[in-house]
């Protein structure tokens, strides 16, 4: 191994260590109080949820390392990070865990926690505007090409007035506020 | 058994009416000639997709509780075309029925506009719908053009499958419907893979580089062309291919299709009405393959 050759300096790890006084025990706590965190102890790292994303290889932590920061409370080193935004919401790694840890569900929590700290990536937080100004994400304009196909201009029975006074009330309001 | 036409509640959702009004007509067309009942649903709009339950997960229950409890009123269930509202109002629907605090609190919400959510109806997509209500064999004995065996690959999309405790879907279930059209399914191998749609806002080039793989892996294993049932998979591998010239110097000239549009062809409804102009890769070679 090339590893093997390295005599001098610091020695070779696979993660940097951890200092353990920057760990937050609440953490754990807080995702498994959340709607999918039950079986989150149950993890055994057996990194299954690794080997079944199609894009792990593109990040730092890997999913089963991410459940296991969360464990001992690196809030800040998941919360942070890029990860759970680029998390593909496949649900790959949720299928397949033989502890039936809900591994995508739970980075929607970690991204909800994120976010209720105001840490949304920027065109996240445009979509959030989106749905507040228009209360969907697309738009009908092209109603001609839905005429010439027999259907009616306007989609029939649409309203936004519901999601958007439901949206203003709820957290999507206060970031999209917060972000004005 | 009294031989009742199933009458549905048609949630449409944003995506399909904007961006794909081929596969809405072809869906009605379809609908028409199986003897389907589908009715827009009054006062709705969209789910807020994934992105609306990663940023705000009680706002996502209550936007979403609303459309289901919306659709209570009348007792029909609610039917979809689109795979993200599918997962979206599936997953509430899942989280309210075993979740008695939660539905507690969205119930405090709704019922400032006399809505209550109950949890008496079923969440259904498009295709299963097709599956289980009419099925196969009635769809075989209506085909009037079957295809002539032509290899097509599907793409059945993340949130149709999964989590599959709780949308309750087989892909079984789309194979035997691309069967009983006549055509081919093709194998391959990465056919459980995400097209990379959900991660377009935060990581571009990656997203491009999941539905390139996925194409790459259809063609390679010798599909003529594709059929997916959600518009944002759709734009992934139609729309997007066009620009995988640019970025990675790969053509693959495979016609993705919206599995409405193939099933309506082979029911004998013309090619205009199910807007297959409208396909980004042209896809009117399969007009060849129709038998009859």
């Amino acid at each position: 191994m090339a590893e093997s050759k390295q005599t001098s300096g610091k020695p070779m790890t696979l993660v940097d260590p951890i200092d353990m006084s920057l760990l937050d025990a609440k953490f754990r706590d807080d995702i498994k109080s959340m709607p999918d965190g039950e079986e989150l102890s149950a993890c055994f790292a057996c990194s299954t949820c690794t080997a079944a994303c199609p894009i792990a290889n593109q990040w730092t932590y890997k999913p089963h390392q991410l459940i296991r920061m969360i464990l001992l409370g690196m809030r800040e080193e998941v919360l942070s990070g890029k990860e759970i935004w680029e998390c593909l919401t496949c649900f790959q790694c949720q299928e397949r865990c033989p502890q039936k840890v809900r591994i995508t569900d739970i980075f929607f929590d970690c991204k909800n926690l994120a976010a209720e700290s105001g840490k949304v990536p920027e065109k996240v937080l445009a979509i959030a505007k989106e749905l507040i100004d228009k209360g969907q994400l697309y738009v009908v304009t092209s109603d001609w090409e839905r005429e010439d196909l027999g259907l009616e201009a306007a989609v029939p029975g649409l309203s936004t007035d519901g999601i958007r006074a439901i949206l203003k009330e709820t957290r999507t309001g206060r970031l999209v506020k917060g972000g004005e | 058994m009294v031989n009742r036409v199933p009458v549905y509640n048609l949630y449409m959702g944003c995506s399909v009416p904007a961006n794909y009004p081929n596969y809405e007509a072809a869906m009605m067309k379809v609908a028409e000639a199986l003897g389907m009942e589908f009715e827009y649903m009054p006062d709705v709009a969209c789910c807020g997709s994934p992105n609306l339950r990663a940023i705000d997960y009680f706002g996502w229950l209550v936007v979403n509780g609303r459309t289901l409890a919306i659709a209570e009123k009348n007792g029909h269930d609610i039917l979809t075309p689109c795979n993200g509202c599918f997962g979206s109002l599936k997953d509430v629907q899942h989280h309210l029925k075993h979740d008695s605090e939660d539905r507690a609190r969205v119930n405090k919400e709704l019922r400032k506009h006399d809505l209550e959510f109950k949890g008496t109806i079923k969440v259904r997509h498009l295709v299963e719908a097709i599956y289980t209500d009419i099925g196969p064999d009635e769809i075989r004995r209506k085909i009037t053009k079957p295809l002539d065996g032509v290899g097509i690959a599907i793409h059945y999309g993340c949130h149709l499958l999964r989590p599959a405790d709780v949308t309750e879907f087989k892909p079984e279930m789309l194979e035997e419907l691309v069967r009983a059209t006549g055509a081919k399914v093709v194998e391959y191998p990465l056919w459980k893979q995400c097209c990379g749609a959900t991660i377009l806002p935060v990581n571009e080039p990656l997203a491009i580089r999941l539905a390139r793989d996925k194409i790459r892996s259809m063609k390679e294993a010798g599909a003529e062309y594709a059929t997916v049932v959600c518009p944002a998979c759709g734009n992934q591998l139609d729309l997007q291919q066009l620009g995988l010239k640019e970025s990675y110097g790969e053509v693959y000239d495979l016609p993705v299709l919206l599995y409405p549009q193939i099933l309506a062809l082979a029911l004998g409804i013309g090619e205009d009405a199910v807007g297959l102009r409208m396909n980004r890769v042209a896809a009117d070679s399969i007009l060849g393959h129709l038998k009859g």
